[in-house]
This record gives C-alpha cells, structure tokens and sequence, in this order.
C-alpha cells in the first residue's frame, strides 16, 4: 500500500456553517506534513473525516488509494492521536493498548515495545486516570504507533507536553519521517511547527490558503522587500518615493521599501548621496507568514467583535 | 523540500495477517476485562441473586400447629406425569380384569359451599354453608389404577359448570357436551376399556352417544378399579391486596346415579372409599362423606378435587421459581455494567479510538454485544445454577413443601435466567449506544424491566393490568422463570402475584427479546449514520 | 444566608441553561399522569367488591414518576462529576454544605412543580375514570387529598435520597442502579417472604414501601404494616442519611 493521505474536495456543513469548504490536500512518504491554521478552521474534522470517523457531505479522503473503512487491520496502516483525553480512566495504561492490539491481532509483546519507546515503562501498569496531561499524549503516541503504521496522524500532540517532552516528540516525529512514512501534524501554533515540519498545509475556513515547503512559504511572505537602514531618513523617503517606491518607517533608522529591488534601492540612493548603513531582502519569520495568509481566515479574532 | 524525492515508503517488518470479527472481539473482550470495577460488578451481580434469594427464604416460615396445621410432614402427592396433584373424592368401585366398560345415568348434581371461609365451618359440619355448585364440581364414571392417591385414572364427569368433560392422568381434560343436568333432563355418561385405551362417550337420550375422546393410560394393569365418583373442590377468593392472602372454603356435592351398566369381567362387591382419606377433604366434615344405594339408585356426596394441584399464593409450597427472586437485583447491576460498556467510551471520546481500530462500525456493536452478553449469561447461569438448590435447602431446611418440577423445567429456569441477563446486557449496552448517557439508559432499562415486574408481582396493580404489563412490557421474559402450569380445570386466581405468567416462557422471553432487537437495530443505524 | 441565595441562584441558573433537564421533568410529569390513567382504565371493581384502594390506584404512575425524578436528582450531580465541571463548582463556591444545600433546595423546588403537576394529572384521570369502572373515589375525600399532597412530598424525598446517593457514588449509571436497587429490594423482597413478621419489618423499612404508605386511603382486612405518616418519615429519614453521608463524602473527598 502506498503510504501517502490524498484528501480531495472534502465538503462538510454543520448546519449553517461551512465547517469543511473544498479542502484539498496530499500528504506525502518521507516528510512531516504541518496542519496548520486558527481555531475552528477545519483541522480535527478533516483529520476525523481522514479517520472515517465523521462522513463528509462531498469528497474522499484515501489513505493508499482506499477508504479508512476499507482498511484491514486499520492500525497496521495509519496509526492516529486525536485526543490524548479519550481514556478508560480506571484501566491501565497498559490495559489500554492492550485491547488496542488485541483489535489487531497483535501480540502483548507488542504492547511492551511501544510502552517503551514512549517512555511509558514505569506508568503501563497505573490507572489511566491519574495520568497527567503529558503522559496522556504519550500514551496516545504508543497507541498510535502500536501497529507499526506507514501513515501517522497527530491531532496537537504538543499540547500540555513540558520542554522536554516538546523536544522529545519533535526527534521522535522526525525519526519517523526519516524511516520514510507520511506523518501528518495539526498545530494552531506556527512556532510549534516551525522546527518540525518539511512541509506545510495552511487551512482556513475549512479550505486550504496554501500548500507549501516551509522555505517556499517564508520566501512568499517576504516578498520583493527592501529593508533600509539610514540616519537620512526623510531623505530617503523623498528620493525612493519619487521612484515610484512604497516606503514604510518601520524603525528610527530603518525603512522597508516595496516595489523597487535592492539593487535599484542602492544605486538611487548613491546618486542622490544619501547615506545609509545597510540594506538588504527582508526575511519573514514562519509566524508573520502565517499571520499574513490567515489574516482573513481567522473565525475568532482577537479584539474583534467579541 | 527535505528530502522529499528521495523517501522510500515505510514498510513494517509485522505481518498483521486477516482481520476479521474475532479480533474486534478479542479487542472488546480485553476492554472490558481491564477496567476491575466491571470485573467486579459482574460478581457481584451473581452474589446479590443468591443472597436476595437467600433473604427471601430467611424471611419466610410456615405455621405447623397451626389450626390448619400438619403441613409440615407434607410429601407431595404425585400424578403419573411426576406433577403434584390432588386425588381426594369419594368412589363406589368394583374390579374389572381386562377389557370392559360402564355406563350410567346421571340425574342430579348439587352441591353445597362456606362462602365466609374455612371458619365458620368449624361449628360442625355443614354449617353456615349455602346451596351452590363449583364451576369444577365433578360427578361420573371412572376407571382408575387402584384407589391409592396419585394413580393412573380416566374418567367421564358431569361438572357443575362446564358440561361433560373427560379427564384422565389429572393434567388432560377434554369437552364432551355442555349443560347442566335436571331429573326432566338427564346424562348419561359411558367409560370403556380396551387395553390401555379408554374411550369416553356421552349422550343426552342413553341412545345416541357422542365420542368425548380417548386416553392411552400406558402400563395400566390387567385388573383395575371401576365405578362412580364425587368431588367438590374448595371455594377460593384471593384478594388483591399487598399481602396477597387468599380466603375460601370447603364444598361438597352431591350427585345421583341409575341405570348402572357394567361390561367385562367384573369382581368383588361395590365398595365405597374416601380417596384421599376423610381428613384429606378440605374441611368439609368426613361424617357426611359417603354413599348410599337404594333400588339401583346411587347416592355419593364427595368433596376434594381430582386434578393437578397448583401452587398459589394460597398455597403453603414453594416453587423453583422463588428461588430466583434475587435476579431482578442482579440484572439491575448487570445493566449497569453494560450500560457502562459504551457510555464510558462516549464520555471520555474513547469511542472514536475504538472506531479507528476497528472501522467497522456494526462489527463494533456486534462484538460489544457479544462480550456484555456472554458475560452476562455466564454471570445469570452461575448465580441460577447457585441460588436454585442453595435456596431451595434453605427452604426444605425450614419444612416448607416444595412443589415438583421436572428436571427439564429446572434446566430451562437456569438457562433461562441466564439468558434473561445476557438479554438485558444487551438491551442495556444497545439503550446506551442510541442514548450515549448512562443515566438514561440505566433507568430505561430498569424502569422497563423491573417496574412492570414489581407492579405485577408484588401484587401493587389487579390482576388485569399486571397481565396486560406482563404480557406487553420486558418484564414478559420473567415468564422465563416460570414452572407452574396453568390448568383449565383448576379454578384458582392464576395472576402474575401467584407466579403464573399469561405468556407461556419462551413467548414471554420472545417479548423481551423484541425489544432488545428493536434497540440494538437502532443503535446499528445511529452508530453507523452518527458522525463519532 | 446572600452565600446560599447566591448558590441557589447559580445552580438554578445551571438547570435553566441544560434544557434537557427540564424537558425530562416535564416528559416525567407527563408520563407518570399516563401511567396513572393507564392503570385506571385498565382496573374493573367486580361486583362482589373490590379490594383495591381506588386512590393507591389512581397514584400508581407515582411508581414510574420516582424513577424519573431520580434520574434527574443524579444528573444533577454526576454531570458535574463526569464532566469535571464539579471543579470549576467547587471553585467558585469553596463551601461544600453551601453548595449541597443549593442543589437540594434547586431539586426539591423543581420536583415539587412536576410533582404537583403529575399528581394532580393523576387524580384527574382518577376522578374521570374510576366511577365509571365501579369504585367510589373524590378527590375532595380528606383521605385522598392526603394521599396526594403526600404523593408529591414522597417524590421530593425520593429526589433528595437519590441526589444523596448520587453525590457519594459520583457515577451516574452506578448511582442509578444503586437507587432504583434500594427502592425495588424491598417490595419485591415482601412478596416472597412468607414470615409475617419480616413481611411487616420489610413494609417498614424499604423507602418504597414505606413512603407509598402515605398513598393508603381503604383500611384493609389486615392491618397495614405502618401508618402513613410514619411511613412518609421513614423516607424522610432514609433521605436525611443519605444526605449527610453524601455531605461527609463531599467535604472529606477531593472534587
């Protein structure tokens, strides 16, 4: 079976509101796919849709050209974390993964190897419901990696893990993708991703803004601008803008100049003898690109109209 | 743009194999044995069986010096079939070796009855008693197996209210012709022999005879006992209040017979007997039991029945059945635990990991079922199997009589409470699929099960609508428990209080299983159409 | 006392917002007065008398009406259990008896409507049925406008056992099965045992048994196993521990 998640036009209304919206995307071997966008923006359906847990009005969602239901042995194929939370609080974590391989016809010796890579060995055998929220994502990280899937899907996993647990599942997510499976990882935070991911979906309002490398997508953001750095400033100003510039005073001595590359930038500003210090592309970080892309996207904004 | 060209696949190293419904089974099967309180729960709800029953027949004593005491050496007199019967009636008999017949007619029947109840016939026999006939007052010919209590008979009966019938073995009656009789309009009535087959006849002329039926008495000896009979049984009325006492007297009848016909080998003198003993008429006073003859006209005054004997609320005995009462207690927990079995997985959102193991979704329900039903019924057959003969000593222990049943009937209460739990595990699991609330299930499936049984069996309704709920609501499966017959020919209150179901078991378990099949498909649509 | 007003308010306030609940009192009230009319048109007085209380008979929907009023009194609290919204209860009111007493007084007022409601149903089915199947029933009977009153009083103290037990089983299903278990133990418990005796101390005892005493209009041949007002303060008793237990458990557990 091919490992890949081809998601297309998937379409799902909750009564008046539009919760997926034509979401289309593809989730590749080899990479960490990042999911990312607000609040409310179609993530967790998406990926339950992905998991036939929730049917879509229109559309597939194909895990190796079939259907979630279709598969056999579904964990052997895709293993998935959605809700650290969904737990028998009085069975053992143990207890836990056991039925989950037992589902699968998989052996109990199992149940140890994956306790132990989630670092669970010393827990497996207390009450699920003691658990602290760190350890419910882990627990949910050995359960999702019980059958030893191609295909890995990841709803937040980073939520209420410490520091050393960030780092933890960060080596452990690449790890993953360097054996060459799919690894799909919703986020609502960028930064999150931005050390993580290859690969990026941006989604807002049940639809996808962009489907992107993370380079691409910084690249994009960044645009065609100029940052300028002057004690002239009001000089420069009036000799860009004659040029036909959009300059911007983003600082006390520094400009950031649209419209005109930096090598036009440079080269009227000697004619004109204004002095300046430097002058280079600007270069966004992953959050501004983010914030840029959703900016319309967003279902709650802060401040707004709440 | 890491790597992404150059990735190969993943491959895992394990071979899964099939799937199949067996592993979504094995998955369930470990869900439910891995949470302890379930585990737990489902002992308990064996123990509270038994120890409810217990209870039961700790609370229960019998009177022996009473004033209608000596029941406390009471052994159970038995029919040819192994059932508990009265034989009690008076009998003018002769022999008769081989084949034979007797033919008589009947010219009245009337009888007299204590409508007030047993007391007032303490002052001396007859007193305070009116004229009257029972429904089941019965004055005919007979051919009977010997005159010890319990024997093999057949016999062509005039009855007080039901016209001609034939009964033989006790249990088997069958319609000749209707009517009362008057010396302008008499019967007569015709019994007669053939090996083991025995054919009645009646005729309202002494010409033209109408077959009643037959009776095959197998391993009825050469020689055996022929001639008349009387009988009356008691008068009973039971109230419906919450104690359920019962209240009745004593009848007797008196009934008169001419040109007697005799066929086939015939021996002795006639001879008249009280079957069952004086004392073991119902009170009516031995002294004017009897009979009398005068120019071929014969005279008999009986009182008692012939006929199966049928526990009551009346009757001292004690049925399998009570046994068991603990098992509403135990199926109110078993529902619990099942009910628990999914709405635990809808509260904590485990049901979507259930459904990413195992897609299937009706699989899912399936095997669900089958673990809360298995469990179930291992815990309903263990707690059975326990409580029958645990309760049962303890009774015999306390002299209560305790009515016969036939092994079969034992085996099919046992399994039958078995199954009463694995149903309602499954009632219970299904209520908590539609409902996903635990709270609502529960009670649904309490309220539909045990309510309509307390209604009805505590005696809280009359007997009409405790049939009605008995018949139309789950508490029907009760009927399940049953192992008391109801007789046509037995006139006694037969209501839900008194043990007796109006569905026979298996239709009163059908019932229930109705409606466990009515939910567990409507919780296979809603899981399957409901988004997890 | 503003602290229990508050609380008050705020649990009311929780009710109002949970339009299920309210909507299960009201299908609650609705069947019990169903269950009623059912029973009286379904029961026939013979000619030769009957022995069945025609008021008892009219209030039988009383006997579905509890269990729905327990499972009300349950959800009550295990919600807040099962959701842990007890925490964010116990937060904003620190005082554990404050906020028991709040949930009672909230229960109590919300059972003591329906309970109105569904008896009053259930009289009326009486009033028009019952004489015209043979029995002799007015309502306006001193009798039988006790057994009423005493009807919905018993429907307030099968709440308040229920929420009782519900705060100290904290699980809904368990504490349902608990309830249900201790209100039906008794009656069929009563019906097996043949020793007058433990019939009578049965009777006596069993919240049921003893609560429905108040229900009793007709004296019966035999005399009843205890009195109705008594029998009303056996519940009221059961109801106290219960209460006081959950209580002790409230304040000595963690939420």
């Amino acid at each position: 079976m091919e490992a890949t998640i081809e998601v297309t036009g998937l379409r799902k209304r909750f009564g008046p509101t539009a919760a997926l919206d034509g979401m289309t995307f593809t989730v590749t071997p080899g990479r960490i796919t990042g999911f990312v966008g607000p609040n409310g923006a179609g993530k967790s359906t998406t990926m339950r849709v992905i998991l036939g847990l929730d049917s879509a009005d229109e559309g597939t969602a194909l895990i190796g050209g079939l259907r979630y239901r279709a598969l056999r042995n579904p964990l052997s194929h895709v293993g998935s974390l959605l809700d650290a939370g969904a737990l028998q609080p009085s069975r053992s974590a143990r207890g836990h993964l056991l039925w989950l391989a037992h589902s699968q016809g998989l052996p109990a010796r199992r149940v140890d190897e994956v306790v132990d890579a989630a670092g669970l060995a010393t827990a497996a055998r207390r009450k699920a419901g003691g658990f602290s929220l760190g350890m419910r994502q882990r627990l949910g990280i050995a359960a999702a990696l019980l059958g030893d899937p191609p295909v890995l899907i990841m709803d937040e996993p980073f939520n209420g893990m410490d520091p050393e647990g960030i780092v933890w599942m960060r080596g452990l997510l690449r790890s993953l993708a360097a054996e060459g499976r799919a690894v799909l990882v919703s986020s609502h935070l960028m930064s999150e991703l931005q050390d993580t991911a290859h690969h990026l979906v941006v989604v807002g309002r049940g639809r996808v803004i962009a489907d992107t490398s993370v380079a691409d997508l910084i690249a994009a953001a960044s645009g065609d601008r100029v940052t300028l750095r002057t004690t002239a400033r009001a000089q420069a100003m009036t000799v860009l803008a004659q040029a036909g510039a959009v300059v911007a005073a983003t600082g006390p001595e520094t400009l950031t100049v649209s419209g005109i590359g930096s090598q036009r930038v440079a080269g009227l500003l000697g004619r004109a003898e204004v002095p300046f210090s430097e002058i280079g592309a600007h270069r966004a970080t992953l959050e501004e690109a983010y914030m840029e892309l959703t900016r319309d996207a967003v279902e709650f904004p802060a401040g707004g109209a709440r | 743009m890491t790597g992404t060209a150059t990735a190969t696949p993943y491959r895992s190293a394990r071979h899964t194999g099939r799937d199949g419904f067996l592993r979504t089974l094995h998955g369930e099967w470990t869900k439910f044995r891995t949470v302890r309180g379930w585990v737990i729960g489902t002992v308990a709800a064996a123990l509270v069986t038994v120890a409810v029953g217990l209870l039961g027949a700790a609370g229960s004593s019998i009177a022996c010096s009473g004033p209608d005491g000596g029941s406390c050496d009471h052994t159970p007199r038995t029919g040819p079939g192994g059932e508990e019967v009265r034989d009690a009636m008076t009998l003018v008999h002769r022999s008769l070796t081989g084949d034979g017949g007797i033919t008589v007619r009947i010219t009245s029947l009337a009888g007299l009855y204590a409508p007030g109840g047993r007391a007032q016939v303490g002052a001396g026999p007859g007193t305070g008693m009116v004229a009257g006939l029972q429904p089941w007052t019965k004055a005919g010919v007979i051919v009977k197996d010997g005159t010890k209590e319990g024997s093999a008979y057949a016999a062509v009966a005039l009855t007080g209210g039901h016209g001609v019938r034939m009964q033989y073995d006790y249990t088997h009656d069958l319609a000749g012709t209707p009517g009362a009789v008057s010396a302008s309009s008499p019967r007569w009535l015709r019994l007669t022999r053939a090996g083991d087959t025995l054919t009645g006849y009646d005729s309202t002329d002494g010409t033209h005879w109408a077959t009643i039926g037959t009776a095959h008495l197998a391993g009825l000896p050469a020689t055996v006992q022929m001639g008349l009979f009387t009988t009356s049984p008691e008068y009973v009325v039971t109230s419906g209040s919450f104690s359920g006492s019962s209240y009745g007297g004593p009848s007797k009848a008196t009934a008169a017979f001419d040109s007697v016909a005799l066929r086939g080998r015939t021996g002795g003198a006639w001879t008249g007997d009280l079957v069952g003993g004086p004392d073991r008429g119902p009170g009516a006073g031995g002294s004017d039991l009897g009979y009398k003859e005068s120019g071929g006209t014969y005279t008999l005054t009986g009182s008692g029945d012939v006929a199966p004997q049928v526990p009551g609320r009346g009757s001292p005995g004690k049925t399998v059945e009570t046994t068991l009462v603990g098992a509403f207690a135990g199926l109110m927990v078993v529902a619990v635990i099942a009910t628990m079995f999914v709405t635990a997985e809808y509260r904590r959102g485990l049901i979507r990991t259930t459904l990413t193991a195992s897609p299937l979704r009706g699989r899912v329900l399936a095997a669900k079922a089958a673990v809360v039903g298995a469990v179930s019924f291992a815990t309903g057959l263990a707690a059975a199997a326990v409580a029958v003969p645990l309760v049962e000593a303890v009774e015999k222990s306390k002299h209560f009589p305790m009515y016969p049943t036939p092994f079969a009937t034992d085996v099919r209460i046992v399994v039958g409470t078995a199954a009463l739990f694995a149903v309602t595990a499954v009632l219970a699991l299904a209520l908590g699929t539609v409902l996903r609330r635990s709270a609502g299930a529960v009670t649904t499936v309490v309220v539909a099960i045990v309510l309509p049984y307390i209604l009805a069996v505590a005696a809280v309704l009359p007997a009409g609508p405790s049939r009605w709920l008995t018949r139309l609501t789950p508490a029907a499966a009760f009927a399940v428990q049953q192992s008391v017959h109801q007789y046509a020919q037995v006139s006694v209150d037969y209501t839900p209080a008194d043990g007796y179901f109006p569905l026979s078991p298996w239709a009163g378990f059908s019932v229930f299983c109705g409606y466990a099949a009515a939910a567990v498909a409507a919780a296979a649509v809603l899981l399957r159409r409901r988004d997890a | 006392m503003s602290g229990l007003r508050q609380a008050v308010h705020a649990e009311w306030t929780k009710v109002r917002t949970l339009p299920g609940l309210l909507w299960l009192l009201a299908a609650v009230a609705a069947l019990t007065a169903a269950v009623s009319a059912a029973a009286v048109a379904a029961a026939h007085c013979p000619a030769a008398g009957c022995a069945q209380d025609p008021a008892k008979l009219s209030l039988t929907g009383v006997q579905f009406g509890q269990a729905g009023v327990a499972v009300l009194a349950v959800l009550l609290i295990s919600g807040e259990y099962g959701t842990g919204m007890i925490r964010t209860t116990v937060a904003a009111m620190p005082r554990r008896t404050t906020v028991l007493a709040a949930k009672a007084l909230v229960l109590a007022g919300l059972v003591l409507v329906a309970g109105t409601v569904a008896v009053s149903g259930s009289v009326l089915a009486g009033r028009l049925v019952l004489p015209g199947h043979g029995f002799a029933f007015s309502p306006a009977h001193g009798p039988v406008l006790r057994a009423a009153a005493g009807s919905v009083a018993y429907l307030v103290l099968i709440a308040l056992l229920s929420l009782g037990i519900a705060t100290a089983v904290r699980d809904s299903a368990a504490a349902v099965g608990a309830v249900l278990g201790l209100l039906y133990l008794f009656p069929i418990l009563a019906s097996v045992v043949s020793d007058p005796d433990w019939y009578r101390h049965l009777q006596q005892i069993g919240p049921m048994t003893a609560g429905l005493a108040i229900q009793s209009t007709v004296p019966s041949s035999s005399p009843a196993p205890i009195g109705p007002y008594t029998g009303l303060a056996v519940l009221a008793t059961w109801s106290t521990t219960a209460l006081l237990t959950a209580l002790t458990l409230f304040h000595t557990r963690d939420p």
